[in-house]
């Protein structure tokens, strides 16, 4: 499957180099080097002051960092962060080859000031282990190394087992699945996610439990296990509080198991879901494509014509070409332009894993024919119909015609005798249904704003100030009050005396 | 592997491959030699096993599905298949593909059909390469099987039903005929008022006219003999009730929700 996200980051790497170049002539707010030792400093923060949200705010800048990291300035980050003969360092500095230099310019000014420093969190020493094998995934060379180091990453960190770790081994859990993944032994890494997906959801780790739950999905759907997918899905319970891009991807791969199985309802809502999570279409492309050609796909199986504004989006345009000609085909309902367009784009549909979805089309082409032949005919023969909808023989047709008024596809029937199928009118639409429609959206529009409140943050103690202005408003009121009255009073003293 | 495993497994070999299949021996063997295979720890294979050793007990459970399609002991067949998805699945890297394989999985296909089990047959499907769904005669046969039944071309289905690409697929057809004269009879109940009895035969695949009464009884259709048709019973245009209750809750619910907003 297109993971179109990590591959940009894949293929960068040479432009990025030169990008780099003319970058760094560039005057930029602020060096890599200086912001991983930054962002080393407000985890140390993080897990001395108990607040996970600086951790998050480091990690917020993860992607905008891993396209600016490079061996140099990994290593000088590394060399001034740790004293000099530190363990850590060592083990650390192992992984990247060693330059011409370590003596950064910068780098120099810093030790000093950097040595009187007490003993680092081992969260830190995650967070660098991170970047460096972020760092060893974006090129093809370093890809075997990225996974022993994925392997050794992964097994220290279940060692620590830190709470204030959580955040930072959902990430490093992501990196190790992508590890094995380029390295085409996805299968094999299957228990040790499951493994410590147990683990992670025996001690609440919700971040890492939703990142490890989306890549034993991606591994499932790799390998077509769609079945074992599903059963993955039954028996965890995705943690409400996964970041966005979490929710987004398994959403999408809900979405997918949904239409493998023909929960075409389901599967539109997830997808749909995944849509409105993901990143903006512009810094996530990929994705944005992928879920977007089966949400296609998807609208179609379940008899509704997509919006065609989509296919002049930006973003989507190129990508979706083929599966606008499908649409178009489906809408038309001519069965010949259905196949001729299947066979065209076959390639691009297998290699999209949507080919089968496409196929179950075919039935949803001849319905949409039936449908466009009901609604201009009031009677039209069986030997018509077989003719207009390329079908084989007249048995068929009445097979078909008998099944689609059934499904409640056209409202009509068949008149055997003669050979015909009468078409009815159509059915006002206009019911119960529509109220329970009306009320979804209403729950929608209400679940919105209560997630709202929730996810509002309330810094501790604040009520108390406000208690205290209530307090001392209410005091003023009362001063007010007895003064009015003072007032009133006096002004009855002073009364008699005019 | 234990001796007592291996002299059991020759017998099986004999019995399945003499014509006729011993099928009464085989079936007495198959237990036997499945608590042999959990002795030695290869029915649910785990870690590191010798190959031909598990390619024996692929061996063993192929013929144990074909021996409960053939003694028609389906939930039977269920459980070998299942076991088989290991050997399939998991070691279908290591081992020698078996030329048992395709057929087995489209029996499994076929049953799923027969149920009507659309959904777990698309999932099944979507584990195989999509070469093999459009080469392999084992798997195109329910896969156009499934196709025809979803249009609605329900004489396709009928005419295939004697191209069977092996002689097991026959034992679902009857089956899957009464499930296709299911959907048949109700596509006929909505889509015409009356039918003569001799094409409500031959929409139904039936040969006598009895037949086609005694089915017609089992779905409470009207059938006049004198006028040799079928008269199917209009449902009665449903009435629009006002679903009060839902709309009551739905009321309230908003009514709190509001409360709490404001």
């Amino acid at each position: 499957m297109a993971d179109v996200e990590m591959k940009q980051a894949n293929a960068k790497p040479a432009k990025d180099a030169e990008e780099k170049k003319k970058e760094e002539q560039k005057p930029i707010p602020i060096s890599p080097v200086a912001e991983i030792k930054s962002n080393v400093l407000l985890i140390d923060r993080a897990v001395t002051t108990l607040e996970p949200r600086f951790t998050h705010r480091v990690l917020r800048t993860l992607t905008a960092l891993r396209k600016r990291i490079d061996d140099s300035v990994l290593r000088n980050a590394i060399e001034s962060i740790y004293p000099k003969d530190h363990a850590v360092k060592k083990n650390l500095l192992a992984w990247l080859p060693s330059g011409p230099s370590s003596t950064g310019q910068e780098m120099d000014v810093d030790t000093s000031s950097k040595t009187s420093q007490a003993e680092l969190v081992p969260e830190a020493e995650m967070y660098l282990r991170l970047l460096i094998l972020l760092h060893l995934l974006a090129s093809e060379e370093t890809q075997e190394k990225a996974l022993e180091l994925a392997n050794e990453t992964a097994e220290k960190m279940q060692a620590l087992n830190r709470r204030s770790m959580d955040a930072i081994a959902a990430k490093i859990w992501y990196a190790v699945d992508r590890a094995y993944e380029l390295a085409g032994e996805l299968s094999d890494a299957r228990p040790m996610f499951l493994a410590a997906q147990r683990t992670a959801s025996l001690r609440h780790d919700d971040e890492a439990q939703a990142a490890l739950i989306n890549c034993l999905l991606r591994s499932y759907i790799t390998y077509n296990l769609y079945d074992q997918a599903d059963k993955l899905v039954s028996k965890t319970t995705f943690p409400p509080s996964a970041s966005n891009a979490q929710f987004a991807r398994f959403h999408y791969y809900l979405g997918r198991i949904r239409a493998v199985q023909l929960n075409y309802t389901e599967a539109h809502t997830n997808l749909q879901q995944a849509i409105r999570r993901a990143p903006p279409a512009k810094t996530a492309p990929g994705f944005y494509q992928a879920v977007h050609k089966y949400f296609v796909v998807v609208e179609l199986l379940m008899g509704d014509i997509p919006d065609r504004s989509l296919f002049r989006h930006v973003v989507l345009e190129k990508a979706l070409t083929a599966y606008f000609d499908i649409v178009k085909a489906v809408r038309t309902g001519s069965l010949a332009q259905f196949q001729s367009t299947l066979s065209k784009h076959a390639a691009q549909f297998e290699e999209d894993h949507t080919y089968t979805l496409i196929i179950r089309l075919r039935q949803n082409v001849i319905k949409t024919g039936i449908r466009r032949l009901s609604l201009s005919y009031s009677r039209i023969s069986l030997r018509d119909i077989c003719i207009k909808l390329n079908l084989d023989s007249e048995e068929d047709a009445e097979y078909i015609v008998g099944k689609a008024i059934r499904d409640g596809v056209i409202e009509g029937r068949i008149v055997h005798d003669k050979g015909w199928m009468e078409c009815g009118t159509q059915k006002n639409a206009y019911g119960p249904e529509v109220s329970e429609v009306f009320g979804r959206r209403i729950a929608f529009c209400l679940d919105l704003h209560n997630q709202s409140v929730k996810a509002m943050r309330y810094p501790l103690n604040a009520h108390r100030k406000e208690l205290a202005a209530a307090e001392g408003a209410r005091e003023r009121e009362k001063e007010l009050a007895k003064e009015i009255q003072d007032g009133e009073l006096d002004e009855d003293d002073i009364g008699p005396d005019f | 592997m234990a001796a007592n495993l291996k002299t059991y497994y020759e017998e099986l070999g004999r019995a399945f491959h003499s014509k006729p299949s011993d099928l009464k021996k085989c079936q007495a063997l198959l237990p036997k030699l499945k608590i042999g295979l959990i002795e030695a720890g290869l029915l649910l294979p785990q870690g590191d096993v010798n190959l031909g050793d598990l390619s024996v007990a692929r061996d063993i459970l192929e013929v144990g599905a074909y021996v409960s399609i053939r003694s028609k002991d389906i939930p039977s067949f269920d459980r070998y298949f299942s076991q088989l998805q290991t050997f399939y699945t998991d070691y279908s890297e290591s081992l020698p593909p078996s030329k048992r394989e395709y057929p087995i999985r489209g029996l499994h296909l076929i049953r799923l059909l027969t149920q009507n089990r659309i959904a777990d047959f698309h999932t099944a499907l979507e584990s195989l390469d999509p070469d093999v769904i459009a080469e392999n005669p084992f798997i195109k046969h329910p896969v156009n099987l499934e196709r025809w039944l979803m249009e609605g071309s329900y004489s396709k289905v009928w005419s295939a039903r004697e191209e069977a690409p092996s002689e097991e697929y026959k034992f679902f057809v009857d089956s899957l005929m009464g499930t296709i004269r299911n959907e048949i009879a109700s596509c006929e109940e909505t889509a015409y008022e009356s039918l003569p009895l001799k094409d409500a035969a031959t929409l139904l695949f039936f040969t006598t006219q009895s037949e086609v009464i005694t089915f017609a009884q089992q779905r409470g259709w009207q059938v006049d003999l004198t006028a040799g048709t079928v008269t199917f019973k209009r449902k009665d245009e449903e009435k629009m009730e006002i679903p009060k209750q839902r709309i009551i809750a739905a009321s309230l619910a908003y009514a709190r929700e509001l409360e709490q907003i404001v």
